[in-house]
């Protein structure tokens, strides 16, 4: 669950984020749609407690972020950015374990999860190899493993599929499924309407900082019967702007 | 160090020493430089005095006479026969050129006193050392006619020489090389303070705009480990590679001074008080500039941005450190105990000088903590400034 109050930030005169309210019930897949630029990535940041919040709330299951910003952390998994890189002097393995490790994981506990989301994602065979020459599915992989390893019921993807190719695209939609299928929230900023359309139950369109636009692809259906949802953003932002 | 500090701490740490770019740049060349420095130096000095000390070549100008005889006598040097001894000179065919005027001789059988003109060549090394050279062995002539003098005379030729000298150094265990020894305790402090100032940059280069260039800085943000948590645990990698740096260049020093004690002398072992300063001194500084180098870093964009941000401070180190290169450990003003960097230079001179100043000591103290806190208050800034974590 996330629910998120008048949040606002400013880089100084500069608001790239303004007065965002919206409420996500557990379980739910959300999308964020939105221009260059139009504030998403700040958003995401703000509700993984990197950016400071210049004003407004956010709970996460129920912990004011920020004010606790480390216990929320707690029950949140990022994936910013399609290629994300890895550290490549540490094993596959090593990468994985760190970051089970720096979200409080016990040593034997972390071993065995690391195990497990290996046969899961079908890398155990370069597990303990360095991973400064893997290609780049095996690394997508060790990636994706790696921000969900403390098992968070929060998952944030930042255009996770940017600058992929059709192999890793399919492997982060179907882990994204995964996750849903397990119940987890989610949240994903996106330029793919269709990846969109595929995905998620509800969609936030934001412009300029201001979400414009907030519901479930149900009710977007029925408001604007026939339009396609590319031809709905286009649509909505060319009337906000007017 | 407790819980997420520790584990990025030891993460770091691995990570560093697994990278062979850094094993080479912060261990290897420094263990390597100094014993190839001295070997270089060697093979020229060696050089310059085999051709000096050996035979100086020099020609005569004018006549025959005792002295060009008692020249020969000493076997150190060698009269080639010029046609033209001034442009032989010119052309380094001989180092000096002894002009003995005419009626030497005659001048100095009459017990007067005979002139002797010796020219050299300024502008050359050799030259100059040459002229040291035959001027020694012209006063001993010189001392040999005056005795013969007295004697005629019937008197006892000790009355001339009025103070006997015989120089004796200070330290213990001298090795008998003064300048072996007067460059060790020149380049000593010298390469000392470099290394812990410079050792942490690779490591400082990869652990803070690596991290944001591969992109893992946002997930590891995103763990449960704080700010300072992250910081402090990179902090203190740096440090050690830092101090590895440091400990390497030591190491290589070492070996130079056993490998090529011509050119540099050790003068024995080290009291246990000089080390305990020198290590503080140098600690000091590897605290205060990974702190710094981290910071800077962080600040860089990228790798390249962050390896021009941090070339600088070298030059910067390399500055007080050539200025302070002849200075004395005996003679060191009091103001130089309050300039940074020159300050360590001081307390390590002084300490290879076997002076422990407690006020020295108390001075230099409180400066070190003093910029360790101050580094560590920009670098915590730093990386607590969104503008400079998510600088893109
Ligand atoms: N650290 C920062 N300092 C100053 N301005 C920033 C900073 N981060 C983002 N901005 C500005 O805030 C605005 C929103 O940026 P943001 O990255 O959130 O957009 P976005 O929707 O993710 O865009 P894109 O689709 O290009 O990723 C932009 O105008 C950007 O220039
Ligand atoms: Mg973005």
């Amino acid at each position: 669950m996330i629910r998120v109050k008048e949040l606002s930030k400013q880089f100084g005169g500069f608001t790239a984020v303004d007065k965002l309210s919206f409420f996500i019930p557990e379980g739910q897949v959300f999308g964020l749609l939105g221009e260059n630029g139009a504030g998403k990535t700040t958003t995401l940041r703000m509700l993984a407690t990197m950016l400071q919040p210049s004003s407004g709330s956010i709970l996460i299951r129920g912990i004011h972020a920020i004010d606790f910003p480390e216990q929320a952390r707690a029950h949140i998994g990022i994936l910013f950015g399609g290629e994300t890189g890895l550290y490549d002097r540490l094993t596959a393995r090593e990468n994985i374990l760190y970051f089970a490790r720096l979200n409080g994981m016990e040593s034997k506990a972390a071993n065995a999860r690391v195990e497990r989301l290996a046969t899961q994602l079908e890398m155990t065979e370069y597990l303990d190899r360095r991973a400064g020459n893997f290609s780049k599915g095996m690394k997508q992989k060790v990636a994706l493993a790696r921000s969900i390893v403390h098992d968070p019921e929060i998952m944030l993807f930042d255009e996770p599929t940017a600058g992929l190719d059709v192999m890793a695209i399919r492997l982060v939609h179907a882990f994204i499924r995964e996750l849903k299928a397990e119940g987890k929230t989610i949240v994903f900023s996106s330029h793919t309407m269709t990846e969109v359309m595929a995905l998620c139950d509800a969609i936030g369109i934001i412009d300029r900082g201001k979400l414009i636009e907030f519901g479930s692809l149900k009710d977007l259906e029925k408001r604007a019967p026939g339009m396609s949802l590319e031809e709905f953003f286009l649509h909505r932002i060319s009337e906000e702007r007017r | 160090m407790r819980g997420y500090t520790w584990i990025v701490f030891k993460k770091e740490l691995m990570d560093t020493f697994r990278d062979r770019k850094t094993i080479a740049t912060s261990i290897l060349i420094p263990i390597l430089i100094f014993p190839i420095l001295t070997f270089v130096m060697g093979i020229a000095m060696q050089g310059l005095f085999d051709d000096v000390e050996s035979h100086v070549p020099i020609a005569i100008i004018g006549e025959e006479s005792g002295v060009t005889e008692f020249l020969l006598e000493t076997g150190l040097v060698e009269i080639k026969p010029e046609p033209d001894p001034m442009a032989a000179l010119k052309d380094l065919d001989v180092f000096v050129v002894v002009e003995i005027p005419a009626g030497f001789t005659e001048m100095l059988k009459g017990k007067n006193m005979a002139d002797l003109i010796l020219h050299y060549d300024e502008a050359s090394q050799k030259s100059t050392m040459a002229l040291g050279t035959v001027q020694g062995l012209i006063t001993q002539f010189q001392q040999e006619v005056v005795r013969q003098r007295l004697i005629d005379l019937g008197m006892d030729p000790g009355i001339v020489t009025a103070v006997k000298t015989e120089s004796r150094a200070l330290a213990e265990g001298e090795s008998g090389n003064p300048v072996g020894a007067m460059l060790y305790m020149m380049l000593l402090p010298l390469m000392l303070t470099m290394w812990s100032a410079v050792g942490g940059i690779p490591a400082a280069t990869d652990l803070g705009a690596g991290e944001k260039e591969r992109q893992t800085l946002e997930p590891l943000l995103a763990t449960r480990a704080s700010r300072s948590q992250i910081l402090f645990g990179k902090y203190f990698a740096v440090v050690i590679a830092s101090v590895m740096g440091m400990l390497a260049s030591l190491l290589g020093f070492l070996l130079a001074t056993l490998l090529n004690p011509t050119v540099l002398a050790s003068g024995g072992i080290m009291p246990l008080k000089a080390v305990l300063v020198i290590a503080v001194a140098c600690l000091g500084l590897n605290f205060t500039f990974s702190a710094v180098e981290l910071a800077i870093s962080f600040y860089a964009r990228n790798f390249k941005e962050a390896q021009t941000y941090l070339s600088p401070i070298t030059i910067l180190v390399m500055i007080p450190a050539y200025f302070t290169l002849y200075l004395d450990g005996k003679l060191i003003p009091e103001s130089y105990f309050h300039i940074p960097i020159i300050n360590t230079i001081a307390i390590i001179k002084e300490a290879l000088a076997r002076i422990y100043d407690p006020r020295h000591l108390m001075i230099v103290g409180v400066w070190l903590c003093v910029y360790v806190g101050i580094a560590l208050l920009f670098t915590r800034r730093m990386f607590s400034r969104e503008s400079v974590i998510f600088r893109n």
